[in-house]
């Protein structure tokens, strides 16, 4: 167990956590740690980080927990995530708070400790820790494959102590609709930078559902740190679909970082609910590499108060006939801050391709604020490229004309916030977790 | 003979940023009364309506309403509508992503929850909007589509016609019920709209030709313009006014 404060990195020469059996992951970590390092926190002169500031994320003193065996058993008597789970042989969620409507392969975070060994799995689906993938060393194809580590200075301290997280890998033969739930659970006890990596790899023809769920168990104002990494290997013809939904607790850090690489013919879907934490970002990178490569890349936020919840993506065409979808809409109220970076790239190859962007925002408040910058790199012709931005109030005409049926304002208003994001919430093709995802 | 009036308007002045549009109307409309206000375009026919509902921007500058003795000018929008004031309107706006049915079962449980009536269960619902849709000509899947979107001037119209029909209001304004109707369309909501009249539920019909009131035939026909009524008579008028126009009447005023 070590204690660091983010701002104090200039000091951190030394990391005494890289203590591994591994020389591998001691390479890995050290890069990272030096990639970090080089990097540095963003500042509000960082391009990529312009609109969102670290706030309290660079002050506070957060632990960070190494390795032990005996942590892996959870003591919150709130959490269900005990013995028979830890064997994985129940599939439904344990957590009775957070109870879902539908089965799923589940894997369990507690306090961004992965709970069990072994998993549930069937005919074509391999979950493995990753304490486990380094054994057996597949993994390290995989590790900081995706992107560059020196251009994401978060993913890069992730690296540093890089340990837990889960390599999911999937193949043609397996063709379920049940969901396999990543299950992040905190508690909130004590200020916990946890960073989780996690490798999915589908191979060709595989088609796979992908749920993360981010929630606290304990104190509204817990102040902890998730910093995740997921990095997406989608193979030819495979179609995988990434849910998430995001309920830190609301003065909590989380930032994430999907790295997704789609070959020939694969299909990356994915969308995004943000509800909860101070700071937030879900930053997602695609690579669409070859001809008839697809990515869908769709997100909610709703957020009052002083939050800040950042949404940033960078399509990469960088194939002929490649295909992307961006679809994100915002509801910000009180004071609170939403914040939109979407690049679409087209690469001079990439002809015949479609980007479409749009991002739309309800400001609930005269103090809430959104910043959009949609960016779009084409070094192609003969491509289909769109983008747009909108942000605005409720439509006064349409908030009166129910008003004027007998609807109270707030139920009014409720109804057409419904309908603003169900548009969005629409487009995912998991009708289970569509639905689960509207009732929240 | 006992007449209840359902509506009152005394010495009503209103305007719309900083012009007055309403200028000293008087109206009293009694139960079982239908009620035409006819009037050149522009004479602020929609903005009466418009002020009856306290839609947002329409500002009362002088005068009272009264809805069965309440102060209608006091109440939100919403407790207008659930005190029994509806108004049909000229242009109903879409709202993409909200559906028709559960749209309507709000506003159906609203009202109910008001007046102290117990609220209809989905089942319950249904089975009586089908029935009163049936009536009008609107089938199932109009009413599982988003609201207003994608309806043709005479859905929208035989929508709003529905709605009033469940709603139930003892007290309903039809603005331009009839703009962008054809004949036949026009018939199914005068139709739909007589059907309602049980000699309690006060309308005020708001257009400015007669032939809607060659179907709804009115009690009472007044002549709006300079901002309040400047002439009232018989269904008779209505008749006169297709003749003469409306020029003497603004004439006069200027």
């Amino acid at each position: 167990m070590s204690k660091i404060v983010l701002k104090n990195y200039a000091d951190w020469q030394q990391d005494d956590t890289n203590t591994t059996f591994c020389p591998k992951l001691a390479i890995l970590r050290e890069k990272g740690r030096q990639a970090f390092l080089s990097q540095g926190l963003p500042t509000p002169k960082t391009e990529a980080w312009k609109y969102t500031k670290l706030r309290n994320l660079s002050d506070e003193e957060f632990v960070v927990e190494s390795d032990d065996k005996n942590s892996f058993h959870c003591h919150d008597e709130k959490c269900h995530c005990h013995d028979e789970h830890e064997t994985g042989s129940h599939e439904h969620c344990c957590c009775h708070e957070n109870c879902l409507p539908f089965e799923v392969y589940e894997v369990n975070f507690c306090n961004g400790k992965l709970k069990a060994d072994h998993f549930h799995t069937t005919q074509g689906l391999s979950i493995v820790s990753l304490t486990d993938a380094f054994e057996n060393g597949d993994v390290f194809k995989y590790l900081n494959k995706s992107f560059d580590i020196n251009n994401f200075p978060f993913a890069a301290l992730n690296s540093a102590y890089l340990e837990q997280g889960v390599m999911i890998a999937v193949d043609k033969n397996f063709n379920d609709d049940k969901p396999i739930l990543l299950n992040f659970h905190s508690h909130g006890d004590i200020k916990r930078l946890s960073n989780v990596y996690n490798v999915i790899v589908a191979e060709s023809g595989a088609r796979a559902t992908i749920l993360e769920h981010y929630y606290c168990s304990g104190a509204e104002k817990s102040v902890y740190f998730n910093n995740i990494v997921n990095e997406f290997f989608i193979g030819r013809d495979a179609y995988i679909r990434h849910y998430k939904v995001q309920q830190e607790a609301f003065k909590a850090f989380h930032i994430a970082l999907n790295s997704v690489q789609v070959k020939q013919g694969g299909h990356y879907e994915s969308f995004c609910l943000q509800l909860g934490a101070d700071l937030s970002r879900q930053e997602t990178q695609v690579v669409l590499k070859e001809p008839h490569a697809e990515a869908e890349v769709n997100a909610v936020y709703k957020m009052n108060g002083w939050a800040t919840l950042d949404t940033t993506t960078d399509i990469k065409h960088i194939s002929k006939e490649t295909v992307s979808h961006q679809l994100v809409k915002g509801i910000i109220g009180g004071k609170a801050k939403g914040v939109f970076q979407g690049k679409i790239h087209i690469a001079p190859d990439a002809v015949k391709t479609e980007g479409y962007q749009l991002h739309k925002a309800l400001l609930l408040s005269d103090e809430a604020e959104v910043d959009v910058k949609p960016e779009l790199e084409i070094f192609a012709d003969d491509v289909k490229c769109s983008h747009g931005a909108a942000s605005g109030e409720l439509d006064k005409e349409q908030l009166f004309y129910l008003q004027s049926r007998g609807i109270g304002e707030d139920e009014a208003k409720t109804l057409l916030i419904k309908a603003f994001t169900d548009e969005v919430i629409n487009k995912i093709s998991c009708t289970a977790v569509a639905e689960w995802i509207k009732s929240l | 003979m006992n007449r209840t009036p359902v509506l009152e308007i005394e010495n009503l002045c209103a305007r719309v940023h900083d012009k007055e549009i309403i200028k000293n109307l008087n109206l009293t409309i009694y139960e079982g009364e239908v009620h035409a206000i006819m009037g050149p375009n522009g004479a602020g026919k929609s903005t009466l309506s418009y002020v009856l509902c306290g839609k947002e921007g329409y500002e009362v500058t002088g005068g009272s309403v009264k809805l069965y003795g309440k102060d209608l000018l006091k109440m939100s929008v919403e407790e207008r509508a659930r005190e029994g004031l509806f108004l049909i309107m000229q242009y109903p706006v879409e709202i993409p992503g909200v559906p028709t049915t559960s749209f309507l079962k709000y506003a159906v449980n609203d009202i109910r929850k008001h007046r102290g009536e117990p609220e209809l269960d989905t089942m319950e619902f249904i089975k009586m909007l089908r029935e009163e849709g049936k009536k009008l000509g609107i089938d199932n899947e109009m009413l599982k589509r988003p609201v207003n979107v994608g309806f043709s001037g005479g859905e929208k119209k035989r929508m709003e016609t529905l709605q009033m029909a469940i709603l139930k209001p003892n007290m309903a304004i039809l603005d331009e019920a009839d703009s962008g109707l054809d004949i036949d369309a026009m018939k199914v909501v005068a139709q739909g709209v007589n059907s309602l009249r049980d000699g309690k539920r006060a309308m005020l019909v708001i257009t400015h030709y007669k032939r809607l009131l060659e179907y709804i035939v009115p009690d009472v026909v007044h002549v709006f313009a300079n901002g309040h009524i400047v002439k009232s008579g018989s269904k008779d008028l209505a008749e006169e006014l297709e003749n003469t126009g409306y020029a003497e009447f603004v004439k006069d005023i200027a």
